[in-house]
């Protein structure tokens, strides 16, 4: 069996260590994206996670239509409010229920039972080909932040 | 490297067993020792102040965690108690800090378990934030008693 170094690219920076599993593909806006047929399961990094803090509130953008930039989370934690676009164009097709009475889920599970949506995309070879391997996450990750730090 | 901020305090020594204490923020005062180290009864005490950093940074970042979780906070009240261990060597250390909050926060009945539920995630991250809390080598302890009123 894989151990968890071969399954994941791991990322240290200062005291933190973040794990970008290798068969899942990564946007630039912290989304972790892993393909189910021709639906995509999406969610927040570990370091998006980590590097917002506790979350305290979850909202998702409804089953429907959604387009490229579209917001598909308002995630509220106890230090900041973020954003998360969709890469996308297509149909969200199911949300996680789950998250409207336990958000922590997200950072107690980010790959896990803390997803988010569950997308039909409208051109799936293009839309995956747009994203990040996660050895590309992870130095894209390292440098915001170290960017972070020296702010 | 981690961004950094810096906070100052300044002390005088007044004679005997007193001080004067100029804190960075504005208020100025007195200070001894405990009566019991040969201090005077009354005024602020390292002691004391320690404790009283515990108690005072996690009830502030309560407040900030509070309204991130979007709680109709009614009251709080948090008696703070630090444990002093004298070692063999006659040094002295706070190995514990005891907080014992109680809060209040108003919902109705339908919304009772979800707000208390946030009320005790507000409460972790208010500690898991507390910069004071994160700075003392001393175990935190947390024993809480959280009231949901309609």
């Amino acid at each position: 069996m894989p151990n968890d170094q071969e399954n994941s690219v791991k990322l240290t920076v200062d005291k933190f260590i973040f794990r970008f599993p290798r068969d899942l593909r990564y946007s630039e806006a912290g989304l972790w994206i892993r393909q189910e047929g021709e639906l995509l399961r999406m969610g927040l990094s570990d370091f998006t996670q980590q590097r917002n803090g506790d979350i305290a509130f979850a909202t998702l953008k409804q089953v429907g239509p959604v387009d490229v930039e579209d917001e598909l989370a308002s995630i509220e934690t106890v230090k900041v409010n973020i954003s998360i676009p969709s890469p996308f164009k297509g149909t969200i097709v199911e949300l996680n229920s789950e998250l409207e009475e336990s958000p922590e889920l997200i950072n107690q599970e980010p790959y896990g039972r803390g997803w988010m949506v569950l997308v039909q995309p409208e051109n799936l070879a293009a839309d995956l080909g747009k994203l990040m391997r996660a050895e590309a996450y992870s130095d894209l990750a390292r440098q915001q932040a170290e960017a972070e730090l020296k702010r | 490297m981690s961004r950094t901020a810096t906070y100052n305090t300044t002390v005088n020594w007044k004679g005997e067993y007193w001080g004067h204490i100029r804190m960075g923020n504005g208020p100025e005062m007195d200070f001894s020792a405990p009566p019991d180290a040969l201090g005077h009864a009354g005024v602020l005490t390292p002691e004391d102040a320690f404790v009283a950093a515990v108690n005072t940074c996690v009830m502030m970042m309560f407040i900030w965690s509070s309204e991130r979780f979007k709680l109709d906070l009614v009251s709080y009240e948090c008696r703070a108690e630090g444990t002093k261990v004298i070692e063999l060597d006659r040094t002295e250390t706070f190995t514990q800090v005891t907080l014992r909050p109680r809060i209040v926060v108003r919902t109705d009945a339908a919304g009772r378990e979800g707000t208390l539920k946030r009320l005790q995630r507000a409460l972790d991250s208010a500690v898991k934030y507390s910069l004071v809390a994160n700075s003392i080598k001393s175990r935190l302890v947390l024993e809480p008693e959280t009231v949901a009123t309609s």
